[in-house]
């Protein structure tokens, strides 16, 4: 089980990202952040991948455990280790190096592994990758190269993985199909997914349990279904209003409209 | 057309010599894009070291051989270690700066331990030579390209078939995405450095046994500059290529026009390469989706 106990996140030193942010991440669940642009989703992220130590972030308070241990004065690479994986958002595949190079790389790290054996996995749930496997990946297309990084994570088959806003930029049948495969990854591998994400209505549908952040403090969290029932994030994260309803002119003026939380 | 013959066989000797240092300037470029300044003195030290232990061991090749390249990999992981780890995300300038001026620290190391005068001359290589129809070679050219070809050989088999190999090339590409996949990024590198020690013991091997062990074998530091650079600064088996045209170049310029003409000559073509292809020949172009 994953435990962020009530971090805060400094950047340089003065500005303060994370306001004390709690996130218990159960085995085997999926588990969505939601928030708006710069509420701190992706720095909650990297303060438990521990990437914040190769920029100027880091943890000022609080704790960060695994299974009772503590990683967040670990490096990235010894956190990866541990079987935490995080998948940045912006698809960063190795350019030069094609397909099956960038997802045996995701599998070098494992002690013990069967690279072909999990190659296939991969190519099991991604069919389009096999077909690619020799190109060179910095010429797929924005959803190949979302579909290979997420299978390059899988190769390590990690603990838990940490997924960034994977529907970034990506067509709504390529949204579909890339979530439908990390529900089964989750399925297949019982294991934990952190997902950040902007596309609430994906992120709610196959995720248990979600966190709402909004300054970089959680504001809202309770499974996901009663979540999706919620008056705020239907108006604010899925675009919905009450239909049917005759509007006033104060309805439209949504700035009027103060999110019932904050 | 036998001088020319002549010219060209000591052109691709001295071009194979010009390649390993280039692979060296390859090693370092592909994974922490840096241009390292102190190979040629790394390559000294190597030779030097490569020299002590023919001494120490009672001419062993063999085991001398071994034995400097074991000092040749230390030496390269030492001086990433301690120069240039703590400067992992620092402006590129500052380490190349630090890698221009630790060239002439290990020089004053060299002198300090050896003396500046230049050390005894030792066989090496069995001397003989070979008729190729009317020119005559001797052997040393043909095992500093034997040489020189294996390495360059050695070198595209490890990064394309290796764990570590392929992790170097990952490093390559970008440090943060490598470590979330769970790579020490660091202890790539300092590998990195120490392969690069020990291609460039290698090659100071093959030029010391040839020209003789002296610290002015350290200016092939620069003069292998433009071979990495026009084979692609990415690219092991284009260095050798590059290093093998400059060798050519350079020894027929410096066969007809004249001596001093020589190391100019490679440079005027770097600049032309430049000028119409700034990858280099096998260098990766910056991948743009259309």
């Amino acid at each position: 089980m994953l435990k962020v106990n009530n971090v805060e996140v400094k950047y340089a030193g003065v500005i303060l990202v994370l306001r004390g942010v709690s996130i218990e991440v159960n085995d085997g669940t999926i588990v969505a952040l939601l928030g708006s642009n710069g509420a701190g989703k992706t720095t909650t992220l990297k303060a438990i991948s521990g990437l914040l130590h190769t920029e100027l972030g880091e943890v000022t308070a609080g704790s960060i455990e695994y299974d009772n241990y503590r990683i967040d004065k670990l490096d990235p690479d010894q956190i990866a280790q541990k079987g935490i994986i995080q998948v940045m958002e912006g698809r960063r595949v190795l350019r030069h190096l094609t397909v099956e190079e960038n997802l045996r790389l995701g599998g070098n790290i494992l002690k013990e592994s069967n690279i072909e054996k999990d190659m296939d996995m991969v190519y099991d749930y991604f069919p389009k990758l096999k077909t690619l496997h020799n190109s060179v990946s910095g010429y797929l297309s924005g959803g190949e190269q979302q579909m290979l990084v997420l299978g390059r994570a899988m190769m390590a088959h990690p603990k838990i993985m940490l997924l960034d806003e994977p529907s970034m930029g990506l067509a709504p049948m390529i949204v579909q199909e890339i979530y439908a495969m990390i529900k089964r990854f989750n399925t297949d591998e019982k294991n934990s997914i952190l997902l950040v994400e902007q596309n609430a209505r994906a992120a709610l549908s196959i995720s248990e349990f979600c966190y709402v952040m909004e300054n970089g403090r959680i504001v809202l969290d309770g499974p996901s279904s009663k979540l999706a029932g919620n008056e705020d994030i239907k108006e604010f994260y899925l675009g919905l209003s009450k239909v049917g309803e005759k509007k006033s002119y104060r309805d439209i003026k949504h700035y009027k409209r103060r999110k019932r939380w904050l | 057309m036998e001088f020319l013959g002549k010219i060209i066989i000591s052109g691709l000797m001295n071009g194979s010599v010009y390649g390993l240092v280039a692979i060296g300037f390859v090693l370092i470029y592909k994974s922490s894009l840096l241009l390292s300044f102190c190979q040629g003195n790394m390559l000294v030290f190597g030779a030097y070291s490569f020299w002590a232990f023919m001494i120490i061991t009672g001419k062993n090749i063999f085991l001398s051989f071994m034995l400097a390249m074991v000092a040749g990999y230390m030496i390269g992981s030492l001086i990433e270690r301690i120069t240039l780890r703590p400067l992992i995300g620092q402006p590129m300038l500052a380490m190349v700066t630090i890698t221009i001026f630790l060239a002439q620290v290990i020089d004053g190391i060299i002198v300090l331990i050896w003396g500046s005068y230049p050390l005894q001359q030792i066989e090496i290589f069995p001397r003989a030579s070979l008729a190729i129809g009317k020119m005559v070679v001797t052997t040393e050219v043909l095992y500093a390209f034997g040489l020189a070809i294996i390495a360059m050989v050695a070198l595209m088999l490890f990064f394309r078939y290796t764990k570590i190999g392929l992790a170097m090339r990952g490093v390559a590409e970008g440090h943060q995405t490598m470590q979330a996949m769970g790579y020490s990024v660091k202890k790539i590198l300092n590998i990195c450095w120490g392969v690069a020690g020990i291609v460039a013991t290698l090659g100071g091997i093959l030029l010391g046994a040839t020209l003789g062990f002296q610290l002015t074998l350290s200016s092939i530091g620069i003069l292998a500059i433009p071979a990495a650079f026009i084979g692609g600064l990415e690219s092991p088996g284009g260095a050798i290529l590059g290093g093998l045209l400059i060798g050519i170049v350079e020894s027929i310029v410096s066969g007809y026009v004249g001596q001093a003409a020589g190391p100019p000559a490679s440079f005027v073509i770097l600049i032309m390469v430049m000028f119409f292809k700034p990858e280099g020949f096998f260098g990766l172009k910056e991948i743009e989706r259309v």
